[in-house]
């Protein structure tokens, strides 16, 4: 989390510099002190709800045994930082080989998405192109109906897809939205500067490099940010199609920690015995989890906005 | 007698139904008693073997005098209890160049095991050896075991077995179980019949505070009361629903045929009973004192009770008898005041308990029915060593590891080391074990206690109808009481009532339940009783 | 879907517009070329590297999407994986049965009792999710202050992303029988409280944890929505004497309200398909009782219990329902005049 993060999210008023107010427009009131005050008030409980949290299992992940001990379990204040419970689970264990499947998984997974929904959407970007309004018809309709779990099942199953990672990729690579919001959006762009670059003898593959994507960083940055997360946070096809317990990705390995409790292969008689404190392990797991979305979202939040409004679809 | 097939009318193909007389005793592999050490304790009333005396390690005998293992891979899928160690440490390598064998091993969650199993028994890759426990084969997982299992009657049927002298040296009535569909299709773990789930508590906590063991229902939940102290986060016990069931002697919910029995001429199932009912709402009674600690109220997803257990969050919790030994063991290095020790059973009037047996066998290991014959062979060589008896070399690296790397010898006694708790547990015995045996070198007073327990609980022990019988039932029916365990907890836990049990119950017999009590009174009129 | 279809905005005000003019419906006409008189083959060898272009994302739909729906026949069968070694090899081996999965089906009491917890969690979804986005998203609207507005944005957005695994496991940590509310209960001398297992609020439970974690997302449609209302609708207003509180109440709601009517209906769509893995993650805290829906009985019957074609029959009468309801949710956008999710 950047360091901006911790400052007040609403900090009183008239402190002048980066938080002074813009003028208000002529006609409208200014703020009576108990407004601003309440508005404070709300907005910073809402934040306050989700920071609090964070805060609690950030800090517990961070405290040694004894602190805990003495907190009788999850720690608000912290009394020092100590990072055994990280140290322990980086050292090469399961946790460590299932964050960096994880990662892999996503660096792959959000490649090859991105990869199919820009080609594909590009391709249908042009209306009136051959076979333009069938195919974009054959993706839309896939967004109401689904062929359901079990058939679903059976299919990967019987393309021997089970304890492949190809499983964790392939069935769930496509969002048909986000292939509309990306169409969107390259239809939006200016057709002199594609055809200009078609009288210089471009083809489709580099117009599409060098003009359409430079000109669409926003939205492209919002929907890698999309499948990165979906592939990032994904846990029940891993679950339905992975028996190898070895092959299992970092939300997987979460659920058995921290949901059902058990210790971490290698450190089960750590925890037993009290050398080491199960809930902090739990809390770094957790936190590892969270960093990397922590870390990135903010980045691509002011391009949030355009991309989802984007995703009007047209026919 | 004859090979029993299908009676249930329309049930297609020859499936369903058990394998018992003649045609059981033409599979069956030939026993070959052991005796590479005599046990200080006899078995007694369905008890283990019990070994107490001081092993001598520097002369431990050999079982197995040359590797039979052919150096082929094999791979295992096996439920495991708690956390596993590494794929490829110290303990895997030893046992694997002691067998000859490159095992591998694809351990799965125990208590989420049958969510997995289905799954992998339908795809096209099914590991070389799964171990399938009796309790998970529900469903359709019985009719999958028929199809996708290698019959291994011509390597171990009659004197072929002498190749293989640990495999020779199991009881046969852990043999009988391990036929399925007519066939002998697994590798068992022989278990004592006597109730394998133990009431534990913390000795040391219960001698320091004053708490006496008790010996019915009233004080038990007195002491209960008296233990727990919610705001210092200290409860009496985790869901004692196993206890209750002993306490109010109901039959046994383990495996399927065992909650039948035969009453004046007709079979009655364990959910019809009034002592099932009693031992619920006993438990419901614990739940809504507050005793229990808030864990349990988890259900299936409750982490293990063991570091809450150690740091006296709980004093009671029950669970298998292996437990009193395991926790001994990991706390001994750590918290040597640490002493758990199992309470007696008791009825829960405070006269005799009447309890009922369990199967002879529980556990069995199957191998891949395409496993090319090397392969099987192999198998079964992993199996000869992991079976060897107490007293040998092979029994103490399967259930110890490796000596200096896993436990080290203080006053000729070995002592588990934090590796060795890490990495020595469940995997290998999975595959095939010898006769119930309980022998710790490190803890001689536990195994004692432990057999003596056993043989205490042994003398109020009866055999239901369909003891030592394996039963595939049809398959219409085999999920017809899934909802049952479901039901209990959410009836102990206050969710719903004790009505709600006997409105299942009444559909329960409707949807098939009376079809069922048929169908398994025919097969007791044709192959008879093995209950005494 | 809920977020699939927003009115569409000029008004960006707050955004950096580092990129061509929005997307509109102009452009895209303007440039229709003229396809009606060319030829089959000519028009193939013009767009043949766009239909390249467009294949590996078609051959995926094709496969994962379209070729499972035939698999749904196992609803009619008695389908024994164990048959053979493939999926849909034990299709062909295993027994027709008719309507007999579905005749179960409509006989079991466990399927009605997923079907009351989906339409019931769906209902609070429905009366609990929708104001507190529009509520802070009014509130963030009325904030002047740039920082202030991103601030509280970025970490309103947060969980969004976070995992249902992550979202749990911290709900967790807070309301579980060794969390932090039962820790501070019993400190204080009153008994732990677990919310995590109490199927009687379970229902609470799923929504409060679906507000925590999309709450904050949600207010990027309204914000959208509100920066779109014309400045000079208030300042006429406020000329005509209008205070805060009657502003908001004749000008900002009536621009939020085709806003809402459309979400509200695109979300009936939805109406059988209640957080799957959410719900899955928490069963068997709770248990099925309180906590079943149709997702989840599909997945327990086939995938735990391997009754395959009970489970698929189940899935194909949510699957037809809520293909209905998917229908008649966009009928009913269009005819409110607003575009939908597909325009005829």
């Amino acid at each position: 989390m950047s360091a901006t993060l911790h400052k007040p999210a609403h900090e009183p008023a008239g402190t002048g510099g980066l938080w002074a107010a813009p003028p208000r427009p002529s006609w409208e009131e200014e703020p009576g002190r108990a407004g601003l005050a309440g508005k404070g008030l709300v907005l910073s409980l809402a934040c306050l709800g989700i920071l609090f949290p964070i805060w609690i299992v950030v800090v517990t992940s961070l405290s040694s045994r004894r602190t805990i001990d003495e907190a009788g379990g999850l720690v608000m204040i912290p009394k020092g930082v100590t990072f055994v419970a990280y140290q322990e689970l980086l050292s090469g264990g399961q946790v460590t080989r299932a964050a960096v499947i994880s990662v892999l998984i996503t660096l792959v997974g959000t490649l090859f998405s991105m990869a199919v929904s820009v080609l594909c959407a590009y391709g249908l970007s042009r209306t009136g192109s051959l076979g333009h309004r069938w195919l974009l018809l054959a993706l839309l309709a896939t967004m109401f109906f689904s062929a359901g779990l079990i058939p679903t099942y059976l299919l990967v199953q019987s393309l021997g897809l089970t304890d492949s990672y190809l499983a964790l990729i392939l069935p769930s690579a496509l969002s048909v939205f986000n292939i509309l919001v990306l169409r969107g959006f390259f239809m939006g762009i200016s057709q002199e500067l594609v055809d200009s670059a078609r009288i210089d003898g471009a083809g489709d593959f580099r117009i599409l490099w060098q003009i359409v994507m430079p000109l669409s960083r926003a939205v492209l940055a919002v929907i890698t940010l999309f499948y990165a997360v979906g592939y990032w946070s994904a846990w029940f096809n891993a679950s339905l199609y992975l028996n190898d317990q070895d092959m299992m990705p970092l939300q997987n390995v979460m659920i058995q920690l921290v949901q059902k409790q058990e210790a971490p292969v290698g450190l089960g008689q750590a925890i037993k015995t009290g050398q080491l404190s199960g809930l902090a392990v739990q809390m770094a797991v957790m936190v590892m989890a969270l960093l990397p979305v922590a870390v990135l979202s903010p980045f691509v939040q002011k391009h949030f906005k355009k991309g989802m409004l984007t995703g009007a679809v047209k026919g | 007698m004859p090979l029993l097939a299908a009676c249930g009318g329309s049930d297609s193909g020859s499936r369903d139904g058990t394998t018992s007389g003649k045609d059981a005793k033409k599979i069956l592999p030939a026993f070959v008693a052991s005796n590479v050490v005599t046990p200080d304790i006899p078995a007694r009333n369905g008890s283990a073997i019990g070994f107490t005396a001081k092993l001598d390690l520097a002369t431990l005998k050999t079982s197995v005098p040359e590797k039979l293992g052919k150096g082929g891979k094999v791979t295992v899928m096996s439920p495991f209890w708690g956390s596993p160690p590494k794929a490829d440490n110290a303990y895997y390598q030893g046992m694997n160049s002691l067998i000859g064998v490159d095992v591998a091993w694809q351990n799965q969650d125990g208590n989420t095991y049958d969510q997995k199993l289905g799954a992998v028994l339908a795809s096209s890759d099914v590991p070389d050896v799964v171990v399938v426990p009796g309790w998970n084969m529900t469903g359709r997982i019985p009719s999958a075991i028929i199809s996708k299992f290698a019959d291994l009657g011509p390597y171990l049927s009659g004197d072929a077995v002498k190749e293989y002298p640990n495999l020779a040296a199991i009881p046969t009535d852990a043999w009988q179980r391990s036929i399925f569909g007519g066939k002998l299709l697994g590798l068992p773990q022989p278990s004592p019949y006597v109730t394998g789930i133990v009431p534990l508590y913390r000795k040391d906590v219960f001698d320091k505070k004053g708490y006496t063991v008790p010996r019915s229902a009233d004080e038990f939940m007195a002491l209960a009361k008296e233990i727990t102290d919610a705001k210092a986060k200290r409860w009496a016990c985790l869901d004692m629903k196993w206890t209750a069931w002993q306490m109010f002697g109901v039959l046994s919910g383990s495996e399927k045929p065992l909650g039948w029995n035969l009453v004046d001429g007709k079979l009655v199932n364990r959910v019809e009973t009034d002592e099932y009912l009693e031992a619920l709402e006993w438990t419901r009674k614990l739940f809504a004192a507050g005793v229990v600690h808030p864990d349990a109220e988890l259900g299936k997803t409750a982490p293990d009770p063991g570091p809450k257990f150690a740091a006296g969050e709980f004093l009671i919790y029950a669970n298998n008898i292996s437990q009193w030994w395991g926790r001994t063991a990991e706390q001994a290095t750590q918290n040597p005041e640490f002493r758990i020790w199992g309470m007696d059973v008791f009825a829960h009037d405070g006269g005799d308990p009447h309890l009922w047996a369990e199967q002879p066998a529980g556990i069995f290991a199957f191998v891949n029915k395409k496993a090319s014959e090397s392969v099987i062979r192999d198998v079964l060589a992993v199996a000869n060593v992991t079976a060897a008896p107490y007293g040998t070399k092979e029994y103490m690296m399967t259930n110890y590891g490796v000596e200096g790397t896993h436990y080290t010898v203080k006053d000729g006694v070995p002592v588990k080391t934090d590796k060795g708790n890490n990495e020595v547990l469940n995997a290998y015995v999975m595959v095939a074990s010898p006769a119930a045996t309980i022998a710790h070198p490190d803890f001689p007073a536990v195994a004692k206690a432990q057999v003596e327990w056993q043989q205490h609980a042994g003398a109020f022990t009866k055999k239901s109808s369909f003891y030592g019988m394996q039963i595939t039932e049809p398959a219409r029916y085999t999920n017809l009481s899934d909802g049952f365990e479901q039901l209990e907890d959410d009836i102990t836990r206050g969710r719903k009532k004790i009505s709600d049990m006997q409105q299942a119950v009444s559909d329960w017999k409707s949807k098939g339940g009376d079809k069922l009590r048929d169908w398994y009174k025919k097969l007791l009129d044709d192959n008879g009783t093995a209950a005494s | 879907m809920a977020h699939s279809t927003v009115p569409r905005s000029e008004a960006e005000a707050d955004e950096t517009a580092n990129t061509p003019a929005a997307p509109g419906g102009e452009a895209a006409a303007r440039r229709k070329p003229p396809s009606g008189r060319l030829s089959l083959r000519v028009r193939f060898r013009r767009d043949r590297v766009l239909l390249l272009m467009t294949l590996p994302a078609l051959l995926l739909v094709l496969v994962f999407s379209y070729v499972p729906i035939l698999g749904n026949v196992v609803a009619f069968q008695d389908y024994d994986p164990y048959v053979s070694d493939n999926g849909i090899v034990s299709i062909l081996h295993s027994p027709w049965v008719g309507f007999d999965n579905f005749q179960r089906i409509f006989a079991d009491s466990a399927f009605w009792g997923a079907v009351r917890n989906t339409l019931v969690l769906f209902g609070l979804q429905l009366v609990l999710y929708f104001p507190i986005p529009i509520m802070l998203a009014l509130l963030i609207n009325s904030v002047v202050r740039p920082k202030v507005r991103a601030l509280s944005q970025a970490i309103l957005y947060l969980p969004h992303f976070f995992s249902w695994v992550l979202v749990i496991a911290v709900f967790q940590q807070l309301f579980g029988g060794a969390g932090l509310l039962s820790q501070l209960l019993r400190q204080h001398g009153y008994d732990g409280l677990d919310i995590m297992t109490d199927p009687a609020t379970f229902k609470f439970l799923i929504t409060a944890e679906s507000v925590w974690k999309d709450a904050g997302w949600g207010i990027i449609v309204f914000l959208a929505a509100l920066a779109s209302v014309p400045t000079d609708l208030y300042e006429a207003a406020a000329m005509d004497g209008a205070g805060r509180w009657r502003r908001m109440w004749h000008v900002t709601l009536p621009a939020l309200r085709p806003v809402i009517a459309l979400l509200l209906v695109l979300r009936v769509g939805d109406a059988l398909t209640v957080g799957f893995e959410q719900i899955l993650l928490q069963r068997d805290a709770v248990g099925p009782g309180a906590s079943e829906v149709l997702d989840t009985f599909v997945w327990w019957n086939g995938v735990r219990n391997q009754d395959f074609g009970y489970a698929a029959a189940a899935g194909l009468v949510k699957g037809v329902v809520s293909l209905g309801l998917v229908l008649a949710a966009n009928k009913a956008a269009h005819l409110m005049g607003e575009q939908g999710v597909y325009k005829k």
